[in-house]
């Protein structure tokens, strides 16, 4: 009987305490709501005012002589148009891609499939890969410089196309080897018991699981390359004339939107906004379309749900 | 019991028509579609599997028993060289299939032996960027199948052994993960019959699954059964004691009692044996 | 820590003891009456009754078990075991009641000669008690010995079935026998008849015997 007392008793206890706190309960989940809610907007609020000074001074100056004209002179009447700076861009952009895509997608591979344990060369590799991330991208335009503008004796599209790439291969690897850890083992488990080759089924089924996660990752290092202003200074130099070759140097947005910036005119400067707004759709397009293009399935790719 | 070298064509293959003094010894090995002989099997220090000794009977479902940690998983993953894709993982002994071949020689290669020995595991593991048809067709393709039409006939009779082509026929095209619990691991065993193999290993195949989905695969199990030699490993003894012909019953490691179900069942042998089947622990 | 089906066997195991002690005292008390001519056909009667009750219950409980918790090896030998005991049971109390119907039938007999009547009674009694004592403690090596007995009651069963019908000579000469039985049919057909039930009660003890020793070992016994 006592012993049924006391439980009682410790069960009132607590139902009690859990009274009184209820009440606390409902105001702390309203005040960390409000947190939550100011966090947001101040995230957002700065985000949407850049945004919006872009589109406000940048609209006006979008024209099609600005997007197909190159430069004029300077302080000229006739202003001409950055298309030299778009052209360059994509250009660049594409070749880093093409370079630091692949690169990144296989060390990401190789670091998930193949080596995901704690041996001394894949952590080595993570260790290199998360170095490079945080290097100044000043420093990596200066190692392009050195690497192949001195060496083969001008500035060129493909220097600036080699560091744009060393920025983005840390990003891609390690985009790659976390959406690929992801993929849960119970898959490579069904290929492996269908007697499928590794390679196989890493190509075939890994990585096609992982696909979304990452063109992810590949899109987010273009739209960090893209607006890389440093290293194409000390690259490719930037120019007035439109693409020669990939020996020569080529002009691209962000070199021609600090130039432009530079400039003590204001027809300069209003070209200026025009080239950062269209920076930010170029890199808006490109994301669409990559994701577009390699999403023709239809249906998406989630985690399966049993 | 089969050592190794003794004048043997090849360390692997024992080619019985050349033998002399060992065909009687090979014929009893031939009665058995896998006989297990002499396994150890290790993570790393820690000893998993210690000298099993086991003759699994062809046609016929086998269900290995015991409670967690006892080493029932780790002996089938054993059987299609599956356990030393753990890191770490090692195994020692003798598997002979069809008293011919013994899939732990080193001249064997493992990923062959996968094809003749399928694998449908716990919980059911659907290719998750495949349709239905993607799915079963998956193994054939990515092992160098290129005739279509042959894989569309094999894919039909794959559903059909699976007892799913009536609830698939007309949305082979739909993503696999779309279907019901139950469906996806008639699917995954699908995949598996698509191999040809002449072994199935199922590793707790219900045990994700409603009870209705389960009885199915058991059924399932029961007419597959005629053509291929199945193996599966249970925590649930009722379904142990429902499905299989022949019952083995394992505990830290050890192989403790194996025999024809029903006699495991009504008069078991070992004390260990009947203290767990009747619940007493584990 | 028990299993549920460890509450379900403990009930059936009860059910069984109190059987045993309801049949015991019945084929004892049938006996009794035989010998001392006591009237308790109501007794033994109700009994009877309530051994019939409790092997359904018996027969209900064991399906119950076996639906609801799957009960495998030496539970369910012993599941299977108590239903065919609890049926060996009843017939004890059916075959007392056999008896004291048969001596009210019958009427006086106090003057027969009912040596082998209770030699017989004697054995089976020994019979029944070893059976339960075989019951309550899972002895296996009982069977032998109730096997023994049965012999030994088979063989007087026989006996005096050919001594009534011819009897030897030495036994003309006795006049107990010729006075007494040959002019009193109620003599030698209530031993007979009486004879016959014990003989099947010692029968079934022998099956309680097999029972036990298929609990144990798995392996039932070959019925002789």
């Amino acid at each position: 009987m006592h012993e049924n007392e006391q439980i009682s008793g410790n069960r009132r206890k607590i139902q009690d305490i859990m009274l009184r706190h209820s009440s606390k309960r409902r105001l702390m989940d309203k005040i960390v709501s409000a947190l939550a809610v100011v966090g947001v907007l101040a995230a957002i609020i700065p985000l949407g005012s850049i945004l919006l000074e872009v589109i406000k001074n940048g609209a006006s100056a979008i024209t099609i002589e600005l997007v197909t004209q190159p430069p004029g002179a300077m302080g000229s009447a006739t202003s001409g148009g950055i298309a030299p700076a778009i052209q360059g861009t994509l250009i660049v952009i594409g070749l880093a891609t093409l370079i630091g895509a692949p690169v990144g997608i296989l060390t990401g591979i190789f670091l998930s499939e193949f080596a995901p344990g704690n041996g001394l060369f894949p952590s080595a590799v993570r260790l290199f890969s998360d170095v490079l991330t945080g290097l100044p991208s000043v420093v990596i335009g200066i190692v392009g410089y050195l690497t192949i503008v001195l060496t083969t004796g001008s500035f060129s599209v493909l220097a600036g196309a080699f560091s744009l790439s060393i920025i983005m291969i840390p990003i891609v690897v390690r985009i790659t080897e976390e959406t690929l850890k992801i993929v849960p083992n119970s898959i490579r488990e069904a290929g492996q018991s269908l007697g499928i080759a590794k390679w196989k089924i890493t190509l075939f089924i890994v990585l096609k699981s992982a696909k979304s996660g990452v063109i992810t990752g590949i899109v987010l290092a273009i739209s960090r390359i893209a607006g890389e202003t440093a290293p194409l200074i000390m690259t490719i130099l930037g120019t007035s004339l439109f693409f020669s070759s990939f020996t020569n140097p080529v002009d691209a947005l962000p070199l021609r939107i600090w130039r432009l910036a530079s400039q003590p005119y204001d027809s300069a400067h209003s070209q200026g906004w025009g080239a950062a707004l269209i920076l930010i759709i170029v890199v808006m397009i490109l994301s669409m379309a990559l994701r577009l293009l390699t999403q023709r399935k239809g249906f998406k790719v989630k985690a399966s749900h049993v | 019991m089969t050592p190794e070298n003794e004048g043997f064509l090849d360390g692997a293959l024992l080619n019985p028509s050349s033998k002399k003094g060992n065909d009687l010894h090979l014929k009893q090995e031939q009665r058995y579609k896998v006989s297990i002989k002499n396994l150890d099997a290790w993570f790393g220090t820690k000893q998993a599997l210690k000298n099993i000794n086991l003759d699994i009977k062809p046609n016929a479902a086998t269900a290995i028993i015991g409670p967690s940690g006892c080493g029932k998983t780790t002996l089938i993953r054993c059987l299609n060289r599956m356990h030393e894709m753990t890191p770490g993982a090692t195994a020692k002994g003798h598997i002979i299939i069809d008293g011919d071949i013994d899939i732990y020689h080193k001249s064997v290669d493992p990923v062959i032996i996968k094809r003749r020995i399928g694998m449908v595991f716990q919980k059911p593991n659907p290719f998750p960027t495949m349709s239905i048809y993607d799915n079963v067709s998956a193994g054939l393709k990515l092992n160098g199948v290129k005739d279509k039409r042959l894989i569309k006939d094999v894919v039909k009779e794959s559903l059909e052994g699976a007892a799913l082509w009536d609830e698939v026929k007309d949305e082979l095209d739909k993503p696999g993960i779309g279907l019901s619990g139950g469906q996806q691991q008639r699917l995954c065993i699908a995949r598996a019959l698509a191999m040809q193999p002449e072994v199935l290993l199922m590793d707790e195949p219900t045990s994700a699954l409603d009870p209705i989905a389960s009885s199915k695969i058991e059924e399932l199990v029961h007419v597959l059964k005629k053509e291929l030699t199945i193996i599966t490993v249970t925590h649930n003894m009722l379904q142990a004691a429902r499905v299989s012909d022949y019952t083995a019953f394992m505990y830290l490691g050890e192989l403790i009692e194996y025999g024809p179900t029903s006699q495991i069942f009504k008069t078991p042998q070992k004390e260990l044996t009947e203290r767990y089947i009747s619940g007493k622990f584990g | 820590m028990t299993r549920l089906l460890d509450l379900g066997i403990d009930r059936i195991s009860n059910v069984i003891m109190d059987m045993a002690k309801i049949s015991e005292n019945s084929v004892f008390a049938a006996i009794e009456s035989y010998q001392e001519s006591t009237h308790i056909k109501k007794q033994i009667f109700d009994w009877s009754e309530k051994l019939r009750v409790l092997q359904e219950e018996v027969s209900d409980l064991a399906i119950e078990l076996i639906a609801r918790y799957q009960p495998v090896a030496s539970d369910l030998r012993f599941i299977k075991s108590c239903m065919e005991i609890s049926y060996g049971f009843s017939r004890f109390g059916r075959y007392s009641y056999d008896i004291v119907d048969l001596l009210e039938t019958m009427g006086s007999i106090s003057d027969c000669d009912k040596s082998a009547v209770l030699e017989m009674a004697k054995t089976v009694r020994g019979m029944i008690l070893l059976s339960l004592q075989a019951l309550q403690s899972r002895d296996k090596s009982a069977g032998e010995k109730l096997y023994q007995m049965d012999d030994t009651v088979d063989t007087l069963y026989r006996k005096y079935l050919r001594d009534i019908i011819t009897p030897s000579q030495e036994q003309q000469n006795e006049k107990r026998l010729t006075d007494s039985n040959n002019n009193n049919p109620r003599c030698y057909i209530s031993a007979l008849l009486i004879l016959r039930y014990l003989e099947r009660i010692s029968d079934h003890a022998c099956y309680i015997g097999d029972s036990v020793h298929y609990v144990v070992t798995g392996v039932s016994s070959p019925r002789r």
